[in-house]
C-alpha cells in the first residue's frame, strides 16, 4: 500500500516539475512582428551561415557595404559610394562615418578586411568562402596554397576606406557585397569568445535590430537598435518562432499568433482570393538534367525530343503555386530573362527527332530511368512528365527516388540518365544561374561541356555594357536549352504568403530577402 | 540493494559502448555525408571543413577520437548547428522533451489505469465495451491524426487551447494528450486483462471466502498483483516518452529532442546522431533499472541477484 502511495507521489512530483517550469510572459504594448522560421538557425555567424533561415535572421541584425533596392539592384549601405577603376578590377568603398556597433564601438574598414580574410581563412572552414574567389589570391589563400593573408586583395586604406582588387573584372561584384557572408566582423570579440561569440551575452551587431533572446529550437527575439545608422526602425520587436510544420504555422497565423506565413502548396487554392494573400516570383529554377556522357542521352536529338515533348503549362496546374513554366534558364525577375528562348511544346517535332535518332515510336530504346530525391512535389512532377513522355513520345520511363543525401552522392558517383535538381539565386545576376553549366562548375552534373558556352559566360561576367551582356547571355541560353540541351528547364518557383493586414510596408522581392527595418505595425 | 544497483550501473557501460559502436558503424555505412549539398562545395572548401571536423582521418581514428571524447563526457560538435556542441543541443532540448514526456506518461497512467480497472470490475457491461472500444481505437489511431483532431477540436472549434508553441502550461495540454492517449489505451487493455486473470486466482477466492469485501480484496490482493505487467512496460515506455516524439513535437512546435532522431540522420550530423542515440540508450537502461527496483517493492518473490 505504502508503495502505491509512493508511486503516486512520484508521479505528482513529475507533474509539478513539468508545469512549474514555464511562465507566460504578458506581451507589453509594443509593435511586434512575429513570423516563423522553418528550422532552428544553424548559426548566426555570418561567415558560416549558408542557409536561408540563418540568413533571414542575420539580414535584420546586420548590414553590409551594399544592400538591394526593391528591384534587387545593389545600392549603397555602409559604403556611401564606391569607385571602380577603368579596367574594372579595383574597387574603392567609401564607408559612412556614423556607423556604430551595438556596444558603442565605431565601425572601421578594418572590420571588413578582418571579416573577409576570416571567411577565406582555411581554418574557418566557411562554405561560402568562394563568394570572394574573384579577389586576388583569395582562392589560393583558402586552398592553403598561399599562407600570407596580407597578399589577399582586400585592404583597409584608412578607417573608412576599403580597397578591393579583383583577379578579373566582375560586374556583379557590388551585388556580392550585399551578401551576409561579406558583412564586417569584430576581431576583438571573436578572439575573446571563439565560437561562442554569437551567444546572446556576447553578440554585437550593427543592423536595424539586435539580438535580445535566443531560445534554441524555439524562438529568437530581436529588439530595435536605437543607434542604427539609418535611425531606429519603426518596429519595437521581432519574434521568430521555429515552426517546422507548415500547416502548424498556418494555424498559428489563423489564431493571430503570427503576422506572416508561407503557405503550404495544398492550402494555396483555398487562400488565393483573400486580401492578405501575396504572390511573387522567386529566383529559383527547377530542371531535369541528362547524363550526356552515357547512351542513349549522348545523342542530342534524343535530348531535344524529350524536351520538346513536355508541355510545361501542365506543371502550375498540378502544383497550384503559381509557378512560371520555363523553357529557358534565366528566371523571370532577373536581368536577361528571355522567355522566347528554349524548346517549347512541339510533340510532332519531338517524334520526328526520336525517329531520326533511330528510335521510331520509342522502339529500340533501352530502359530509361528518371531519378529524383524523395519528396511529394518531386513525385507529382515526375509522374506528370512520365505520363507526358508516354503520351507524346510513346516512351515508357521508370521512376526512381532516393533519400536526399543518398541522391546527391548518386549524382556525383553514378549520374542517373535523367535527374531532377533545382537552383536558387545566391545573387540576382544571370551569371549565378548560367555559370552552373560551365565545364568547370562543380554543380554541373550533366557531364556536358561546351567551349563556346564557357567563353560566353566568362565574357558576359566582365561586360559592363548591359545591352551587349544580354546578347551574350541570349546566345549562351540558346546553346544550353535549344542546341545542346543538357537540361530541360521546367519552371521557376513562386512565393505564396499570407501577411497580416496590420503589417505595413513589407516589400516582397524575388530573392525572398526580408528586410524588416521599414516595416510598421500597430502595437500588440 | 546498493550492490545490486551498482552492479547494474556497471553493466550499463558495455551496453552503451556496444550501442555507440553499432551506431557509429551504421551511420558511416549510409551513403551521403554531412556536407553534401544541393550546391556542391568547391573541393578545397570541402577539404577545409572535413579537416576542421577530423572527417579527413581514417574511420578507426575518428572512432577512437569519438570514444576518447565520450569518456570525458564530450559528445562533440554539431555539424549542423555550428558553434554548438551536441551537449549544448541536448541540454537545450531534453528538458523540454522530459516535461512533455512525463506529462504524457501521467495521462497514460491515470487514464489507462482507471479505464483498465473500471473495465475489469464491470467486465462485459456497456462501460467495459465502450472503454475497450476506445482503447482499441486509441492504439490504432496514429498520434499525429489524434494531434490534428485535438487541434481542430480544441483550438479551432472551441478556441480553448493554443494549437502550438511552448509558452505556458496551457500549451502542454494538447501535445501531452496526443502523446499520452495511445499508451493510456495500451495500459487500459493490459490492466484489464491482468486484473481478470488475477481475480481467478485461488488466493483471491480464499480472501473472498474469508469474508473480505469486494473492494478490499480488489485493492489489497488484486491490484498489487495485477500491476506487474504495467510496471514492466513502464521502463521502455518512459524512455520513449521522455526523449520526445518527432511527430508530436513537429506538429505542436515543441522545442524538444524528438526531432533530432530524424533530422540528425537526414542531415548526417554524425555527432548529434550518436548523442541522441546514446541519451536514448542511457535512459532505457536507467528506466529499466528503476523498474527492476520497483519490482522489489511490489513483488516480494523477485529476488536481488
Amino acid at each position: 500500500m505504502k508503495k502505491t502511495i509512493l508511486v503516486a507521489l512520484l508521479l505528482l512530483g513529475f507533474l509539478v516539475f513539468a508545469i512549474g517550469k514555464e511562465k507566460a510572459k504578458a506581451p507589453p504594448a509594443e509593435a511586434t512582428f512575429r513570423m516563423h522560421l522553418a528550422s532552428e538557425p544553424p548559426t548566426l555567424d555570418w561567415s558560416l551561415a549558408t542557409d536561408n533561415v540563418s540568413i533571414r535572421v542575420i539580414e535584420n541584425l546586420m548590414a553590409g557595404l551594399a544592400e538591394y533596392d526593391k528591384d534587387l539592384r545593389p545600392k549603397p549601405a555602409i559604403a556611401e559610394h564606391w569607385d571602380v577603376s577603368p579596367d574594372g578590377r579595383r574597387y574603392l568603398f567609401y564607408l559612412r562615418e556614423d556607423v556604430y556597433w551595438t556596444d558603442g564601438v565605431p565601425l572601421k574598414a578594418q572590420d571588413f578586411e578582418y571579416a573577409w580574410k576570416r571567411l577565406l581563412n582555411p581554418e574557418t572552414a566557411a562554405e561560402y568562402a568562394y563568394f570572394l574567389f574573384d579577389i586576388v589570391n583569395a582562392a589560393e589563400y583558402n586552398a592553403g596554397e598561399m599562407r600570407d593573408p596580407a597578399q589577399v586583395g582586400v585592404k583597409a586604406l584608412d578607417d573608412h576606406l576599403l580597397q578591393v582588387d579583383l583577379k578579373k573584372q566582375a560586374v556583379y561584384f557590388p551585388a556580392i557585397t550585399t551578401f551576409t557572408a561579406t558583412f564586417p566582423q569584430r576581431e576583438d570579440l571573436i578572439k575573446a569568445y571563439g565560437e561562442r561569440w554569437t551567444a546572446v551575452e556576447h553578440f554585437v551587431t550593427l543592423g536595424p535590430f539586435r539580438l535580445e533572446e535566443w531560445r534554441h529550437e524555439y524562438r529568437l527575439t530581436l529588439r530595435a537598435n536605437e543607434h542604427y545608422y539609418e535611425g531606429r526602425p519603426p518596429l519595437d520587436r521581432l519574434i521568430f518562432y521555429v515552426v517546422s510544420e507548415e500547416t502548424t504555422a498556418l494555424t498559428l497565423y489563423e489564431t493571430g499568433d503570427l503576422d506572416r506565413v508561407t503557405l503550404p502548396p495544398i492550402a494555396i487554392p483555398q487562400y488565393r482570393g483573400r486580401s492578405d494573400y501575396r504572390h511573387a516570383p522567386f529566383l529559383r529554377g527547377y530542371y531535369y538534367g541528362f547524363n550526356v556522357a552515357k547512351p542513349p542521352f549522348d545523342d542530342v536529338r534524343l535530348r531535344q525530343a524529350f524536351s520538346l515533348a513536355v508541355d510545361r503549362t501542365e506543371l502550375p496546374r498540378i502544383l497550384k503555386g503559381g509557378e512560371i513554366p520555363a523553357t529557358s534558364w534565366v528566371p523571370e525577375g532577373m536581368f536577361a530573362h528571355n522567355p522566347k528562348i528554349g524548346l517549347g511544346f512541339d510533340p510532332d517535332r519531338a517524334r520526328r527527332l526520336l525517329t531520326e535518332a533511330g528510335y521510331p515510336e520509342g522502339t529500340g530504346l533501352p530502359e530509361i530511368t528518371l531519378s529524383f530525391n524523395t519528396d511529394p512535389t518531386n513525385r507529382l512532377i515526375a509522374e506528370n512528365i512520365q505520363a507526358q513522355w508516354k503520351r507524346n513520345l510513346g516512351v515508357s520511363v521508370q521512376l526512381d527516388n532516393m533519400e536526399w543525401k543518398v541522391y546527391l552522392r548518386q549524382l556525383k558517383e553514378d549520374t542517373p540518365q535523367i535527374f531532377r535538381l533545382g537552383w536558387g539565386a545566391d545573387y540576382p545576376d544571370p551569371d549565378n544561374f548560367l555559370n552552373l553549366f560551365t565545364g568547370a562548375s562543380g554543380n554541373n552534373n550533366t557531364h556536358w561541356g561546351n567551349a563556346r558556352y564557357d567563353q560566353l559566360i566568362a565574357d558576359a561576367a566582365s561586360e559592363a555594357d548591359a545591352a551587349r551582356r544580354i546578347v551574350l547571355y541570349d546566345e549562351a541560353q540558346q546553346i544550353l536549352t535549344e542546341q545542346d540541351v543538357p537540361i530541360i528547364p521546367l519552371f521557376f518557383a513562386a512565393q505564396n504568403l499570407l501577411i497580416s493586414p496590420a503589417v505595413k510596408g513589407l516589400e516582397i522581392n524575388a530573392m525572398d530577402l526580408l528586410y524588416l527595418k521599414k516595416v510598421r505595425k500597430a502595437p500588440l | 540493494m546498493i550492490g545490486f544497483i551498482l552492479k547494474r550501473i556497471l553493466w550499463a557501460i558495455p551496453v552503451l559502448w556496444i550501442v555507440a559502436t553499432i551506431t557509429f558503424a551504421m551511420m558511416h555505412l549510409v551513403p551521403g555525408g554531412p556536407f553534401d549539398r544541393e550546391k556542391k562545395l568547391p573541393p578545397e572548401i570541402k577539404a577545409n571543413i572535413e579537416a576542421k571536423f577530423h572527417l579527413d582521418k581514417p574511420l578507426p581514428v575518428q572512432y577512437a577520437l569519438y570514444l576518447k571524447g565520450l569518456l570525458r563526457g564530450d559528445l562533440g560538435p554539431s555539424y549542423k548547428y555550428l558553434g554548438r556542441t551536441v551537449n549544448d543541443v541536448i541540454a537545450d532540448t531534453l528538458p523540454v522533451s522530459m516535461q512533455l514526456g512525463f506529462l504524457a506518461l501521467l495521462v497514460g497512467l491515470v487514464v489507462g489505469l482507471s479505464a483498465g480497472v473500471a473495465s475489469a470490475v464491470w467486465a462485459r457491461t456497456a462501460l467495459d465495451k465502450t472503454s475497450m472500444f476506445l482503447a482499441t481505437a486509441g492504439i490504432s489511431i496514429p498520434n499525429f491524426v489524434l494531434g490534428a483532431l485535438l487541434i481542430q477540436l480544441f483550438s479551432h472549434q472551441f478556441k480553448l487551447l493554443p494549437p502550438a508553441l511552448w509558452e505556458d502550461a496551457r500549451h502542454a495540454i494538447l501535445p501531452a494528450a496526443a502523446l499520452g492517449l495511445a499508451p493510456a489505451a495500451y495500459i487500459a487493455r493490459l490492466m484489464r486483462a491482468s486484473i481478470l486473470e488475477v481475480m481467478d486466482k485461488d488466493y483471491v477466492r480464499t480472501a473472498r471466502a474469508k469474508g473480505l469485501g469486494f473492494w478490499a480484496v480488489l485493492w489489497r490482493h488484486v491490484l498489487i498483483n495485477a500491476i506487474s505487467p504495467v510496471v514492466t512496460i513502464l521502463g521502455p515506455l518512459t524512455a520513449a516518452l521522455v526523449t520526445g516524439s518527432f511527430v508530436i513535437e513537429f506538429i505542436f512546435s515543441v522545442p524538444g529532442m524528438g526531432q533530432f532522431f530524424i533530422t540528425a540522420v537526414t542531415n548526417r550530423d554524425y555527432p548529434l546522431i550518436m548523442g541522441v542515440t546514446l541519451v536514448y540508450a542511457a535512459l532505457i537502461v536507467s528506466a529499466n533499472l528503476f523498474v527492476d527496483v520497483l519490482y522489489l517493492f511490489i513483488d516480494p518473490r523477485v529476488q536481488m541477484e
